[in-house]
């Protein structure tokens, strides 16, 4: 069979043939500057929030877990600090999905995958992953060699060293996940002496077994292949938007810092890029950004930071790789001086949109009701005559609580004739049509309510009422309208 | 090797790649979808499962009509918390005799496997003619319309014939009584309505009779109209196999 | 096939395809990929052994795990059960002013007490408990035997006329011809004239000649059951006669054949059929329904 040997990327160099393309690996050399340092902030932060938000506690009240952040699943709740969701408002979750959508196209517009470069837990696991293969194996030619090399005691020692550290990461890394779904503390007491729940420690393998594989091996090969945002990016991103770059204008022709500098001397053009490949091999997708913007770019900085070093020792002005917009690199290209422009109509909007979905959101957070009232007529039958000639109807009665503590309701119904009366057993009545009940905390109640109407030639067939319900100390309603039926009146018929 | 050369055909053809997934994905539907015309276990044996009386089948007929099934499935899903809430799974044998069944995929309103004789004539007469009348936050339309429309049923005999032709079991009998036995079914007090439910009633492995048709004032105004089939038919849904005789567990699938 | 050609830019293949100027690279795919693909048909494989899977002639393959959702969901509904009957244990236990007082045990009394109406009970009172003629309508304030909890709790543990030794039993005397032959108690006349003045106590419109000398017969053979003012006796169950609620139809035709040859309803005994809780759960559905005193 034919095989097209080309020299490009590392991802898809030597060794591919026309169907199918061999992995090969890439060693990632370490990298010293602003960016790495960004990238090692945002690892500390963001894998910090991870590991240790589960323990952080929340004082509800009432009964209610006290932890800050939990999903739980069997009382049908989401804790989110001071916020407790319910699952009838899962469009608080929708909408927080949707700000992050936006949020995400925000940053694209701004400074295109800042997201895939710093912030995608693909990125920082692996940058985690490379940080321990470094420690036990070596820089980037010392794990090399390693690889190349027969096995022997002392690649074995590291290799299995380095299989231990991955397979800790991302136990704990399982392990923190399920935190967030019972009460931490109480679960990593069971878990350590076996008593935790199946489903626990099968979401705990399931999770190792994905941070292993992914952030140890597949690297890259996430972002390349399996990764539908880098596809999705290059629509929402424009000739406006901060991207990694390569200044060809300055760098080209290309050529070794000799050439170059006799060229230069001799007053000739020459480009200030010495071809060191630094910006290959500290690389963690293997890209080559001197070929322009690409899909296999994270765009997380690496190669400004290996760059810039160079230049220094060199000489020769920092920023011959650096966050650049493509009008500028046109213009560059022209001899004119680079233009910015940070507020234009897409990030105009994008902020706009967030701003209205935020604004909505924490309007209707702060100002959604504690309490809430669902009725259903009976219907079957869907009216009751009594021996005396009135007219009952059932309904069905389900009164929501959703504040801490015990609450007392008062249950009314309007819209009903004169002599009417509503019941519910079990509770005490305040008056012909208002009757009290109380709901525990954080619960509903289902109670069966009755409203009789005397029978009288006057009554109709149906009979528009609402039920209301009222908090005894606040005075907040909720109201529910239904109907009640009766008979087709005799001169009807 | 060499195997994977003669791949490359398939993949750079496209007229070749489409013929080639058509083949496998034929074998994968034939696979399935034969057996169910042969294999006896895929319809469990109960008892009670009749065919559809003609008023139910006109009902049928309206429910079909009107798109019923573009809202409401017909099928229980052996899922615990389905079975809370509508009753006992949907059963093969259940559905036998449907031409073409009617177990729906969309459920903008609820389930109606088992909606018959869960709520009163009355309330499915004023929730067909205005839903929003008995259930306020209903998004159902309204078809007061059936009330008004006398039902028309001079072709009920062929319909029930051309059910027959198709498998469903009804004798000779049934097709030259289908217009009586429709007319019965609507007027409780009718002389034909005994003659209706011998002759539909199923008999059981005790010799009892069993799923003998309901015969009422459906429409609740004495008269044979599209209500009155649509409510009789509702009424009965789900209603035929009794479950506390029903061998659950001789039944897995 | 058609001549390959190659991108300028990137020296790859492209595969001829092209958007608006754009062309597409005919890069590879990466070998793992491929390798996914195999292990997804070595899984299907698993798949096969362990469950249903394979159809024969006469059956299927069933799998080495035996698995059937039908059975799943069962079992999913036992264990739920099984949850449930903790709740049901304190039902045992607690009176029924206790079950009231805790509303989540009340709850759950309801909720169990129409699922078991609906298995046991709907087959003669309808699903709605509203009855038909001959068995009695559940949702009326109208009681043969007592509306309160504990008269309606025995009614179902023992049951009317039913085999159970400590059934409610009420016998109406049959004042016709007696199915044996013989003189009856009362003359036709003399019954007609007992209907007309029953009829007339819930009908006050109603006027007829026999209504007086009714009474008088009434008075003579009915009121120790029904009472002097023919409002019933439930400790009897001789029902109420004035109110518009009849068992069996209340036109002046039924009242007539009641009393010439009255018929009686049987309720079943479900004491050892129902358990104690779904006894007491039932009570307490049937009592809330809205008619219970």
């Amino acid at each position: 069979m034919m095989t097209a040997k080309t020299e490009t990327a590392g991802h898809d160099g030597p060794g591919r043939d026309q169907l199918y393309a061999e992995h090969l690996k890439i060693y990632p050399q370490s990298v010293s500057g602003l960016f790495r340092r960004i990238k090692w902030t945002l690892l500390i932060v963001c894998l910090g929030v991870y590991y240790l938000l589960p323990f952080v506690r929340w004082n509800r009240g009432g009964g209610l877990p006290d932890q800050a952040v939990l999903i739980d699943f069997a009382g049908r709740r989401f804790y989110f600090f001071f916020i407790e969701i319910w699952p009838q408002e899962v469009y608080y979750i929708t909408g927080l999905l949707i700000l992050s959508a936006i949020v995400l196209f925000l940053m694209n517009a701004v400074a295109g995958r800042v997201w895939c470069g710093y912030l995608c837990p693909q990125t920082v696991w692996s940058d985690l992953f490379l940080l321990v293969e470094r420690k036990i194996e070596g820089d980037r030619r010392e794990r090399m060699i390693l690889d190349a090399q027969p096995w022997t005691a002392n690649k074995v020692l590291r290799k299995i060293a380095k299989h231990v550290a991955w397979l800790v990461i991302a136990w704990w890394t399982g392990g923190a996940w399920v935190l967030y779904f019972a009460d931490a503390p109480t679960l990593v007491k069971d878990l350590l002496v076996f008593q935790a729940p199946l489903v626990a420690y099968l979401w705990i393998g399931i999770l190792t077994f994905t941070t292993y594989s992914l952030a140890g091996f597949m690297r890259e090969q996430v972002c390349i292949y399996m990764c539908p945002w880098p596809r999705i990016q290059a629509a929402l991103t424009d000739e406006w938007a901060l991207n990694v770059s390569y200044r060809v204008d300055r760098g080209e022709p290309r050529g070794s810092l000799k050439t170059n500098d006799k060229l230069k001397a001799e007053g000739q053009h020459a480009g200030d890029c010495i071809d060191c490949k630094q910006c290959v091999v500290v690389c963690p997708t293997g890209t080559d950004i001197r070929l322009g913007p690409q899909l296999s770019c994270i765009q997380c900085g690496l190669c400004i930071d290996a760059c810039d070093t160079i230049m220094d020792k060199v000489n020769r002005p920092r920023g011959l790789i650096a966050y650049d917009t493509d009008i500028n690199i046109a213009r560059r290209e022209h001899g004119l001086a680079p233009i910015w422009k940070l507020i234009r109509p897409r990030s105009v909007l994008y902020v706009a949109i967030i701003a209205v979905i935020s604004g909505l959101m924490i309007y209707s957070l702060t100002t959604r009701s504690t309490l809430g009232v669902n009725v259903l007529h009976d219907r079957n039958p869907t009216y009751v005559v009594n021996s005396d000639g009135s007219i009952r109807n059932g309904y069905t009665i389900r009164l929501i609580n959703k504040a801490s503590a015990t609450r007392n309701f008062d249950i009314s119904v309007e819209g009903l004739p004169e002599g009417a009366k509503l019941e519910i057993a079990g509770s005490s009545t305040d008056g012909p049509l208002k009757v009290s009940l109380a709901v525990d905390s954080d619960q509903t109640r289902e109670v069966r309510a009755l409203v009789f109407v005397p029978g009288d030639e006057s009554h109709v067939a149906s009979t528009d009422i609402a039920f209301r319900i009222r908090e005894k100390a606040t005075g907040e309603t909720a109201t529910h309208r239904d109907f009640f039926k009766a008979p087709q009146p005799l001169s009807a018929k | 090797m060499s195997l994977m050369d003669k791949h490359v055909v398939l993949e750079k053809n496209s007229i070749l790649l489409v013929l080639g997934i058509i083949i496998v994905i034929a074998i994968g539907g034939l696979v399935e979808i034969v057996p169910l015309f042969y294999l006896k276990s895929t319809i469990e044996k109960v008892e009670g499962v009749r065919p559809y009386t003609p008023l139910e089948l006109a009902g049928r007929m309206i429910y079909i009509r009107e798109g019923c099934y573009n809202c409401h499935s017909q099928m229980i899903r052996p899922l615990r918390d389905e079975i809370e809430r509508y009753g006992h799974f949907s059963l093969a044998a259940e559905s036998m005799y449907d031409h073409p069944f009617q177990w729906g995929s969309k459920r903008t309103g609820p389930d109606l496997a088992r909606v018959g004789a869960k709520y009163s004539d009355q309330w499915h007469r004023e929730h067909l003619a205005n839903p929003r009348a008995v259930v306020p936050d209903s998004i159902m339309p309204g078809y007061p319309f059936l009330a008004r429309t006398d039902l028309d049923y001079r072709h009920i005999a062929a319909l029930v014939q051309a059910n027959r032709l198709v498998g469903v079991p009804y004798t000779d009998e049934d097709i030259a009584n289908a217009e009586t036995d429709l007319v019965a079914q609507a007027n409780p007090d009718g002389k034909d309505v005994k003659a209706l439910q011998d002759r539909y009633a199923v008999k059981s492995a005790k010799g009892e009779m069993i799923s003998i048709p309901v015969a009422r004032d459906f429409s609740g105004d004495g008269k044979v109209t599209e209500l009155t089939a649509l409510v009789a038919y509702l009424q009965m849904l789900g209603t035929l196999v009794d479950f506390k005789i029903y061998d659950d567990k001789a039944n897995p699938r | 096939m058609a001549k390959k050609e190659i991108d300028q830019h990137s020296g790859i293949e492209t595969t001829g395809h092209e958007w608006d100027g754009l062309k597409e690279l005919n890069n590879p795919l990466p070998r793992w990929w491929v390798y996914i693909f195999y292990a997804c048909i070595v899984w299907s494989v698993g798949y096969f052994v362990l469950y249903p899977a394979w159809p024969g002639i006469t059956g299927y393959t069933a799998g080495i795990l035996g698995h059937s959702s039908r059975l799943e969901a069962i079992a999913d509904v036992e264990a739920l059960k099984t949850v449930r009957e903790a709740s049901a244990k304190d039902l045992v236990t607690a009176s029924f002013d206790q079950i009231r007082a805790k509303p989540a045990l009340m709850e759950f009394a309801l909720a169990n007490g129409r699922a078991a109406f609906a298995n046991n009970c709907a087959p003669c009172h309808g699903t709605g408990a509203t009855g038909s003629t001959g068995y009695p309508n559940l949702q009326d304030d109208d009681w043969l035997w007592g509306g309160k909890i504990d008269d309606i709790a025995t009614t179902i543990r023992y049951g009317i006329r039913s085999t159970s030794d400590q059934t409610r039993v009420s016998q109406m005397q049959t004042f016709g011809p007696p199915p044996g032959g013989g003189d009856p108690v009362l003359k036709k006349d003399e019954i007609a004239a007992i209907a007309d003045f029953v009829f007339s106590l819930s009908n006050p419109d109603y006027k007829a000649a026999g209504i007086d000398n009714g009474k008088k017969i009434f008075a003579e053979n009915c009121i120790a059951c029904h009472g002097e003012d023919a409002k019933g006796n439930q400790e009897l169950g001789a029902p109420n006669l004035t109110d518009k609620i009849w068992l069996y139809s209340g036109t002046r035709d039924a009242i007539v054949a009641q009393v010439t040859n009255p018929r009686h309803g049987v309720m079943p005994t479900w004491d050892g059929k129902l358990d104690d809780m779904t006894i007491k759960s039932l009570a307490l559905y049937v009592h809330d329904l809205g008619g219970g005193k």
